[in-house]
């Protein structure tokens, strides 16, 4: 099984309602987590406000940001690599994470930065 | 000395609540005094950030236990909620500072500027003086806290069965951020949540004047802490005059409060009630505090009062500013209970009255405003938002869309994140754009404004937009409310507050608030001003006496540009007497 982490922007809550607008995205995925851990998965949230040395303290997520900036993000790591950015999994997404054999080592070192990412991305745009 | 009902076999934890200005931290203060006075170990704590316990004691106080030299067996602590929060800002932001990149760091200290945090923080704070076996607490038999924690905080704290998830450290925390990762201090949450709920420990003391406003928001207090199991409350209606005497105004005030008690929620009447008398001089000193309890006021205490002298300073003469740009916003703003609603209907009265078109705004829940504003003067509109019925349709909205496709452990969660203070903040903000968009065409006038938070956030949110247009190559030409909210010659902020020292120093935190999303305040309103009355009784001269330094406090420090509003004798509701108030039309002071 494998873990999933997601780096996402400084929010205040978890589902966005204290911000100007509601992202359905955020919304749909803090269930989808609950329901994913429900199953067993190994998946973790990082918000950048409450633990931004999570961020710093990654290399993978501290280049991203130099590179990209919280705008680009959510990012989802997959045993460590780069697996989406700029948008929310879905659940079934995660799921098929979540079911794939650990990622070796090897292929680790290959982290690749993702920048195809979706059109519309942080919160109050969606 | 007597004792009054709410120290009677007082529990361990006392906790005084209630709006700012009421006299909380003096009947706190009062209350340990009397507590030591019967012999008992004392430990006061303030977690008011306009906390003046040091001054009050004439000692320096501040985050540790400090012991009281004048009263034996008394000590005190002071939590700053703002140092608190500050503090934990920098807990996180500060092991990260040079790590990322500037921009991302203002993004986070942003985030971590709301009033969540604030909470949060400060209640973290004291969870730690809750727990009965904290040992370096163990030598007191009273605590005594001037504030009482909100029902959202404890909510949170309450979610059952969450603890494990809420606390292991995932930062999946939701508005619980500053308590993740904080595995360790599950017992000392768990042992707060006992003590607050256990009446043989907990008693919860609700502190109001004989105002509408003041009684409704400790009846909210009240029945939120009652939802989640803190039920042993006491009343205190504090400063009632008490006074027979031939003034107009005293005898007008004494109507007015008869009239709010009598009128005052049903939760709130069941409560056993204590009624504090008003007294001739402000509550600082051991020797003023230990005669609060009494029950009476001499006369020969207040004799020797002279008149206060003060510049006058009508409201129309600010009026007659406004009116020059013959549209914009005008915002009332200024914590509860100081006369916003009143200060907004007579600008909006005087404005349409002179022919403008206005369209007045409240958040006032008392409808008789509206009803007398009805008749008033045919180019004014008057429209109304509960933020309470606001705050709800926009859960329901949030409910009924984002959690259409969620499961009921998704809604759940959904449901609980739209109990955060933030909401109503967010839900006032949108009925309010509405509004400001309209102040482009005539005046607008409302009682009510977003609080900094909000201000941020939206601000972020243009600053997207405009980025998104930029990108997209749209021909500019873009305005956000919060643009035309920072816009002086658009908008026109006042700061309503009443010349005394708690209700200032919280509208200068206010300011502080609408600067960090660079807004400037443009004028002062002081309300309910005893020294503008003009009064002849001896208890009211003595109180006027003590606005003098406040008034001048503000006119040299805060604002040059204000206005003082006198204590109404009536009921300031219709255009008639909103045009005296404003001082629109001439009139005896004390009619």
């Amino acid at each position: 099984m494998s873990k999933i982490e997601v780096y996402e922007p400084a929010l205040c809550c978890n589902t966005g309602v204290c911000g100007p607008d509601v992202d359905q995205a955020l919304v749909s995925f803090s269930a989808d987590l609950d329901w994913l851990r429900g199953q067993g998965g190994d998946i973790t949230r990082f918000n950048m406000a409450s633990e931004p040395l999570a961020f710093a303290g990654n290399d993978t997520v501290r280049s991203f940001l130099e590179v990209a900036g919280s705008q680009g993000l959510p990012l989802i790591l997959v045993d460590g690599v780069t697996t989406l950015t700029g948008r929310y999994p879905t659940r079934d997404e995660i799921t098929l994470w979540s079911r794939t054999p650990a990622v070796s080592p090897a292929a680790k070192s290959m982290t690749l930065l993702d920048t195809g990412k979706d059109s519309c991305s942080g919160p109050g745009c969606c | 000395m007597d004792t009054p009902a709410f120290l009677t076999d007082a529990p361990r934890c006392v906790f005084f609540t209630g709006k700012g200005g009421v006299g909380k931290t003096s009947v706190a203060c009062a209350s340990a005094i009397a507590l030591a006075r019967g012999g008992a170990r004392v430990l006061l704590v303030s977690t008011d950030p306009a906390s003046n316990i040091g001054h009050v004691f004439d000692t320096t106080i501040g985050a540790s236990v400090t012991a009281i030299p004048a009263v034996t067996g008394l000590s005190a602590l002071e939590i700053d909620p703002h140092q608190v929060a500050a503090a934990y800002r920098e807990r996180i932001i500060g092991p990260v500072r040079g790590l990322l990149p500037a921009a991302e760091i203002d993004t986070i200290t942003e985030q971590l500027s709301g009033s969540c945090t604030t909470e949060i923080a400060s209640f973290n704070e004291f969870t730690a003086l809750l727990d009965p076996a904290a040992t370096h607490l163990a030598e007191f038999d009273h605590i005594v806290f001037d504030t009482a924690p909100t029902g959202h905080t404890i909510r949170l704290l309450q979610l059952p069965g969450a603890w494990t998830e809420y606390l292991q450290g995932s930062g999946d925390a939701s508005c619980l951020g500053p308590l993740s990762g904080l595995d360790a201090q599950r017992e000392t949450y768990a042992a707060a949540v006992r003590t607050l709920t256990d009446p043989k420990l907990t008693r919860l003391v609700l502190v109001a004047r004989a105002q509408d406003a003041a009684l409704r928001e400790v009846a909210r207090t009240y029945d939120e802490l009652a939802d989640i199991g803190v039920t042993a409350g006491h009343l205190i209606i504090n400063a009632v005059l008490s006074q027979s005497d031939t003034d107009a105004l005293a005898v007008a005030i004494t109507r007015r409060e008869n009239a709010a008690i009598a009128s005052m929620p049903r939760s709130l009447a069941e409560l056993p009630c204590d009624r504090i008398p008003l007294k001739s001089v402000e509550m600082v000193g051991v020797t003023a505090l230990s005669a609060l309890f009494d029950s009476s006021t001499t006369l020969s205490e207040v004799s020797d009062a002279g008149d206060a002298h003060i510049e006058p300073a009508p409201l129309s003469a600010l009026i007659d500013e406004l009116a020059l740009d013959g549209h914009g916003l005008i915002m009332c703003m200024g914590k509860g209970g100081v006369g916003k609603t009143t200060i907004a209907a007579a600008i909006a009265t005087a404005l349409a009255t002179r022919g403008h078109e206005v369209h007045l705004s409240t958040t006032d829940p008392a409808a008789h405003l509206a009803d007398t504003l009805g008749e008033g003067p045919a180019t004014m509109r008057l429209s109304r938002i509960d933020p309470v019925e606001a705050t709800e349709q926009y859960r329901q909205r949030i409910l009924r869309s984002r959690g259409a496709d969620l499961d009921a452990q998704g809604r759940a969660a959904l449901a609980e994140d739209l109990r955060s203070p933030c909401t109503e903040e967010v839900a006032v903000f949108q009925a309010f754009s509405r509004l400001v968009h309209e102040s482009r065409r005539r005046f607008v006038v409302v009682d009510t404004a977003p609080t900094g938070h909000t201000l941020l956030l939206l601000d972020a949110t243009g600053a997207y937009h405009r980025e998104i247009s930029r990108n997209l190559g749209a021909d500019g030409g873009f305005t956000t409310p919060l643009m035309r909210l920072q816009d002086p010659a658009h908008t026109k902020i006042l700061i309503v507050t009443a010349p005394e020292s708690t209700p200032i120093v919280e509208s200068v935190e206010l300011c502080a608030d609408l600067e960090r999303a660079a807004i400037t305040p443009w004028a002062w309103v002081l309300n309910n001003s005893l020294a503008a009355a003009h009064p002849t009784n001896a208890l009211l001269r003595a109180r006027a006496a003590t606005e003098v330094a406040h008034i001048e406090a503000v006119a040299s420090r805060y604002s040059s540009r204000y206005a003082i509003v006198a204590m109404a004798s009536t009921e300031p509701t219709g255009a008639d007497r909103l045009a005296l108030l404003s001082g629109e039309v001439a009139v005896s002071p004390a009619d």
